[in-house]
């Protein structure tokens, strides 16, 4: 079986052709990636800020006036006084707050006491049926109280020397994401979800469409080998969506100001073997469904729920059972997503990701071998 | 360079749960135009796709000769030109385009491309249209189009499917013109039509109903064979 390389080249010289005339497959890939990343980049931002909380102060001291002041310079809460029981519970009641925060009576006088059997209290009163919030709310009170008690030590160094051991509490830096920035760790990760999905969705319907139309009765009477039809196909969407990759990596670095630590190189490699992988799936689809509509079904199937579910996006892989951990390692998604990461947030060496690439590579060989034997020299039905 | 004949031996091809073809058996002499005639659902494009090599029989072979020696299937198909009923063209390319995109399936040298290409713009009458989109052309030129690209690697053998169904009568004769100019000891032509009225215009005519070979021979033997004086009337006769 030879192949020829000017059959490949005119294949994908056609297939070049379709693509610049369709108007709708060039807004879907080059318009789609951007809509997508720059919506969830500045939508899905897991960093609350500004959160509304009522504060009831029962203690009126100086030091319960500078711990609000403490709490409202971190920046995560805007608080807003009420006064008295009835317009605290009124609050409460209009749902118009996630928190209600108080200040138990005698919280100054035992902050200055120092007494470790009798701390200063405050109660923070958590809306969960936002449960995320109300988590998030009560960690970042605890880092404001760590703040604060760091603040009312400084102001009274007798104190200071009292509570030393109040004060050694468990200190956690997060390495790579110092701030645990949820933006950086999503848009990298959701581009690989959108180009890869992009990537399958849009060969999914190329071999289809001819089979629709009728033109592969035509082109399987000539010469043309299987091998030469999928490479043809291959390669004008390899350039679509490789460019796809190189805009929503300009967005991430400068529009997102993600910090990109790792090389340049290898993180494109790795990209070009993971569309190549995605492309080839849709390809098989193409091949196998050979009608647009179930083809286009299958592949946001086939391409979505992986995505999500299987390459721990949403679901850290090494929370699920043992059997889809090892599940997780069929889908390339989950592989890509690694190095992604990796190579974004860490200058991790290359050889770390080893079997990450051997994951990606493979999943793309089995592709490409798939769609040529899997594609139909006749008519049959 | 010398037309293929083909032999198409007991066969049968069921599509579905329908019998499209049931012991068929047809030759197809080299350098000959053949007909093959029948209402719709006879089987003729089950036997020409049979003949593309685009279906395989459930009983029976086909084969191919150059010559009186035989041609394996595979080798055959290269020098197969087949045009199937349905639109299969580009609706996006211009003429040019597709004509230029099946030079590199036949891997035609650039030379040889430029002179047949002109020979087929010329013949057709297309010259004018070059530049214009397969979907923006007439029925019949259309139909023109799609042979000129089967036409581009000089077949040893054409199969057309209906070539002339939804033509005008002025394009159905320069469609037929364009065959009768091509065809000869080099190429052998083999084309179905439901127009019996186009049965008279083939040199050898086989007749196909409901999946069997009723008769074959050529257009006046045929019409004494079935005592009919129009080909229409074998049907009607029934």
């Amino acid at each position: 079986m030879k192949l020829s390389l000017r059959r490949v080249r005119s294949v994908a010289y056609k297939e070049y052709k379709h693509i610049l005339r369709d108007p709708f497959t060039l807004i879907v890939a080059l318009v789609l990636p951007l809509v997508f990343v720059g919506m969830f980049g500045f939508v899905i931002d897991l960093d609350y800020k500004h959160m509304r909380v009522f504060v009831r102060d029962n203690d009126q001291t100086s030091v319960s006036r500078r711990f609000l002041q403490e709490v409202a310079s971190s920046g995560y809460f805007d608080l807003t006084p009420v006064h008295g029981q009835l317009q605290a519970d009124k609050a409460l009641g209009r749902n118009d707050s996630p928190a209600l925060m108080i200040i138990r009576s005698g919280f100054g006088k035992n902050v200055r006491a120092g007494d470790p059997a009798k701390p200063g209290q405050i109660q923070l009163l958590a809306d969960g049926t936002d449960n995320v919030q109300a988590g998030i709310m009560g960690t970042y009170m605890q880092g404001v109280l760590q703040k604060a008690n760091a603040v009312f030590m400084r102001a009274d160094p007798v104190l200071a020397g009292q509570s030393i051991a109040a004060d050694s509490l468990i200190r956690s830096r997060f390495l790579f994401n110092p701030e645990l920035n949820s933006r950086w760790f999503i848009v990298p990760a959701l581009s690989t979800i959108i180009i890869g999905l992009l990537a399958i969705v849009l060969t999914a319907l190329t071999v289809a469409k001819e089979w629709e139309n009728g033109s592969m009765e035509l082109l399987l009477s000539t010469p043309v080998r299987p091998a030469e039809i999928v490479l043809g196909k291959l390669i004008p969407y390899f350039l679509l969506t490789f460019f796809d990759i190189l805009i929503v990596f300009a967005l991430a670095i400068y529009v997102f100001h993600i910090p990109f630590l790792g090389s340049f190189l290898l993180y494109m490699l790795a990209c070009g073997v993971y569309i190549t992988g995605a492309l080839a799936l849709g390809l098989v689809i193409s091949v196998v469904t050979r009608q647009q509509q179930a083809a286009i079904q299958f592949a946001f199937a086939v391409g979505l729920l992986p995505s999500f579910i299987f390459s721990g996006f949403m679901f850290p892989i090494e929370n699920m059972p043992v059997f889809f951990q090892y599940f997780t390692a069929l889908f390339p998604q989950r592989w890509f997503l690694l190095i992604s990461r990796t190579v974004f947030l860490s200058d991790a060496a290359p050889v770390t990701l080893a079997a990450a690439f051997a994951g990606i590579g493979l999943f793309a060989a089995v592709m490409i071998v798939l769609a040529v034997k899997k594609f139909k020299t006749d008519v049959e039905p | 360079m010398a037309a293929l004949s083909a032999e198409v031996k007991n066969v049968s091809k069921k599509m579905g749960r329908a019998q499209a073809l049931d012991r068929v058996d047809v030759s197809f002499a080299a350098g000959e135009v053949h007909g093959i005639v029948g209402p719709n659902g006879a089987g003729k494009t089950t036997l020409i796709r049979l003949a593309a090599g685009l279906l395989h029989p459930d009983a029976g072979s086909v084969g191919y000769a150059e010559k009186g020696a035989e041609v394996p299937a595979e080798k055959a198909k290269h020098f197969t030109g087949y045009f199937p009923q349905e639109p299969s063209l580009y609706p996006d390319l211009t003429c040019e385009e597709h004509l230029e995109f099946f030079r590199d399936l036949y891997d035609l040298p650039q030379p040889e491309f430029t002179r047949r290409a002109d020979e087929l713009f010329n013949a057709t009458g297309m010259a004018p249209f070059k530049d214009r989109p397969a979907g923006k052309l007439s029925g019949g030129m259309y139909k023109k189009l799609g042979l000129m690209c089967v036409l581009l690697n000089r077949p040893k053998l054409l199969l057309l499917d209906e070539p002339t169904v939804g033509v005008d009568p002025v394009s159905r004769q320069e469609l037929w013109d364009l065959v009768y100019g091509f065809a000869g000891p080099e190429m052998t032509v083999i084309l179905s039509t439901s127009y019996m009225d186009e049965a008279g215009r083939c040199a050898r005519v086989h007749v196909l109903d409901e999946g069997r070979l009723l008769a074959s021979g050529a257009p006046e033997e045929l019409m004494r064979h079935f005592g009919v004086s129009d080909f229409a009337d074998i049907f009607l006769k029934k």
